[in-house]
């Protein structure tokens, strides 16, 4: 198979939201022998971050967003292993999740597939997340950024845990605090000492972008 | 009828099935599916639609939709379904009128019909929105108690206890809950209108242990007031929120369950997100036990209920519910600009007039997108029921012109909306009135409303 057809393939299976046939072409990427960076930037990328510009424009929604953020995440699963150590991968590594006592995942989701249409790995953990299970998946994965989302005024508090953990347990500079969510607002991130309130799914890959190689 | 328990055994037995793929590979694609079957189309150039057959397809897709995807719980990980027997059955008996509060402020919560002269029920406060103070708590409802429209108060949310920020679940949140049961019943004390219900059901309480503490008779609760219990989108329960219908329903309050698709989010589109809404009803008064439902759909990207597609779905939704069946549905709207703005204004305006004349009673109202503190006033409300008492009747043609010309004021600002001014920057709590300021934003208000053809109170 040529490596052009491959790259078509892997383009396509993520703009028709397929994982299944986004393994197929990744395998296809690897039996090739064509080197996995190139089959991630010229295959996955391109395709990834058209998805990201139409959910943006509300050309498709949240169903289709997600489901090519799962071809996407297929796809990197066999290709990111193959990628040496020191070159150029992922841009970073972001934790994310919905703070403890709160079980709303909608905005979590947009950010992480959002995160993953530009460049990031993200680890989600879900919703509920406890505040050490943050700190301690961080620390595991070697994550530059944990993303805290939360939707309720009664549950944002359990943003500032975090940040208070970090700062307790003396590795607040290790990991970049970056919030969201419904109440959440730029003075409430000032307020406890977070590095950054993304108001939007956009701002969020910004500021991640941002923080990318650290505090 | 279907009871708590039944739903605990269908929640207990029902298909295993991961969360993921019952919304994005069984609901989504169903939404889609029935929008295709029932050839349902957003027509931009007409916010409020005109056409029964439409919201008729729009109640069946919402019918079959609940028939073909269920609800699904995700403490036990299984699909919740119903037959069309039960369905029909639980909507045959749910009520079709309710009485809330006490004494002459008991009043009756009625099912409405498209274009009813009826007034709509007035569900009138904050819908949760934070609050930085007790203070600040208090002069809100003070204020909202003392509008003359006023049936029933949604409160704001306490976000802090002895100086320290809520926590949920925690025992902050439990006595945040507690405080703001008694804070809102002494508020209504404060103003004479004691009898008043309050129908959030305690906007701190988000945990089933917080609203169990606070929905003790101790604090003030009473039967009379309403129990509001959020569903997650879409069609989503879990184990805490069935704890809050099991003490409710013990307490002999009526349940209302709120819940917001969002536009853009599981249910897709315009088209997707009414079909959802309809079935959102049907399962809220199933699942969640409800007698009164509370649709609050919002806009992914503005957050709020006045866009153009926001405004369809409203309207078609609520054709579709009230054509359909006898339910008790309040639609709850969100703006995007804050107090103090003639944008926030025409905004719940526009929202208010979608709801009303398609139907549905309004719960008004989240300002500024909900989200700051302190950013909301009892103007907003009070002109919302103003608006919400003068179009009750209107034809949907007018309500639909009148709606353009509020569009046109304000839709191009929806991006980046002003967010006004803070509570006490134009409302003056002693002498409880807005400021000089506020007061001329809401003259001018009036007169260009009065131009258009909707008379309000002439405003002091």
């Amino acid at each position: 198979m040529s490596d052009d057809k491959i790259l078509k393939d892997l383009q396509n299976a993520i703009l028709g939201y397929d994982s299944t046939a986004a393994v197929r072409a990744a395998k296809a990427a690897i039996a090739a022998k064509m080197d996995p960076l190139v089959a991630i930037e010229k295959g996955l990328a391109p395709s990834i971050e058209e998805i990201g510009e139409k959910f943006e424009k509300m050309e498709i929604y949240l169903p289709e967003l997600m489901l090519a953020a799962d071809a996407m995440r297929a796809g990197l699963a066999l290709l990111l292993p193959l990628i040496p150590k020191g070159s150029k991968g992922a841009k970073a590594t972001v934790i994310m999740g919905t703070v403890q006592g709160d079980v709303h995942e909608i905005g979590k989701n947009i950010v992480s597939s959002m995160l993953m249409a530009g460049g990031f790995n993200v680890v989600d953990l879900g919703v509920d997340v406890k505040t050490i299970a943050f700190v301690e998946e961080a620390k595991k994965a070697g994550a530059k950024i944990i993303g805290a989302s939360a939707l309720m005024s009664s549950t944002i508090g359990s943003q500032k845990d975090i940040v208070d953990y970090l700062v307790s347990s003396g590795d607040r500079k290790k990991h970049a605090v970056l919030v969201g969510g419904g109440p959440t607002t730029k003075e409430w991130a000032k307020e406890i000492g977070a590095d950054g309130c993304g108001m939007t799914a956009v701002e969020a890959v910004k500021l991640a972008t941002r923080f990318a190689k650290g505090k | 009828m279907v009871q708590l328990l039944d739903v605990m055994e269908k929640a207990l037995n029902g298909k295993p099935m991961s969360e993921t793929d019952y919304q994005l590979r069984r609901f989504a694609p169903k939404v889609m599916e029935k929008v295709r079957e029932h050839k349902i189309k957003f027509d931009p150039s007409n916010p409020i639609q005109n056409d029964n057959s439409m919201a008729d397809e729009v109640f069946e897709a919402g019918l079959e939709l609940l028939l073909d995807v269920g609800a699904y719980c995700t403490t036990s990980g299984r699909v919740i379904t119903y037959t069309e027997a039960e369905i029909k059955d639980q909507l045959r008996n749910a009520p079709s009128k309710l009485h809330f509060g006490e004494g002459r402020d008991r009043k009756a919560l009625v099912n409405r019909k498209v274009e009813d002269k009826t007034p709509p029920w007035c569900l009138l406060g904050a819908g949760g929105g934070p609050c930085s103070s007790d203070r600040s708590f208090l002069t809100l409802v003070e204020g909202y108690a003392e509008i003359p429209e006023t049936d029933g108060i949604t409160t704001p949310a306490i976000t802090r206890v002895g100086g320290m920020r809520v926590r949920p679940a925690s025992p902050l949140e439990v006595l945040a809950a507690q405080r703001n049961a008694v804070l809102a019943r002494e508020a209504c004390n404060r103003v004479g209108r004691q009898g008043i219900p309050i129908m959030n059901s305690l906007a701190t309480a988000e945990s089933d242990i917080a609203f169990a503490a606070a929905t003790h008779p101790k604090f003030g609760m009473r039967p009379s007031d309403g129990y509001m219990i959020c569903c997650m989108d879409p069609m989503k329960v879990d184990f805490a929120r069935l704890n809050k219908v099991a003490v409710a329903l013990s307490l002999g309050g009526p349940i209302g369950m709120c819940f917001g698709p969002l536009l853009g989010g599981y249910s897709g589109g315009p088209e997707g997100t009414a079909v959802s809404n309809v079935a959102h009803h049907m399962m809220g008064i199933l699942t969640y036990q409800a007698s009164w439902l509370l649709p609050f759909t919002i806009h992914l990207r503005y957050v709020a209920s006045s866009p153009r597609d926001m405004l369809w779905v409203i309207s078609t939704m609520g054709q579709a519910i009230s054509r359909n069946t006898h339910l008790l549905s309040i639609n709850l709207n969100y703006t995007t600009a804050g107090p103090c703005t003639p944008m926030v204004l025409y905004e719940t305006s526009a929202a208010v007039t979608a709801a009303v004349v398609s139907g549905l009673s309004i719960e008004s109202l989240g300002v500024a997108t909900n989200k700051h503190e302190d950013r909301t006033t009892p103007v907003e409300p009070r002109i919302s029921a103003e608006v919400g008492h003068a179009v009750a009747g209107m034809k949907r043609s007018d309500a639909n012109e009148l709606v353009r010309k509020l569009l046109a004021k304000y839709e191009s600002k929806l991006a980046a909306p002003p967010l006004g001014k803070s509570l006490y920057e134009c409302w003056d709590a002693d002498a409880r009135r807005p400021s000089k300021e506020y007061s001329t934003v809401i003259r001018r208000y009036k007169a260009v409303m009065a131009d258009l053809g909707v008379e309000l109170r002439p405003e002091q």
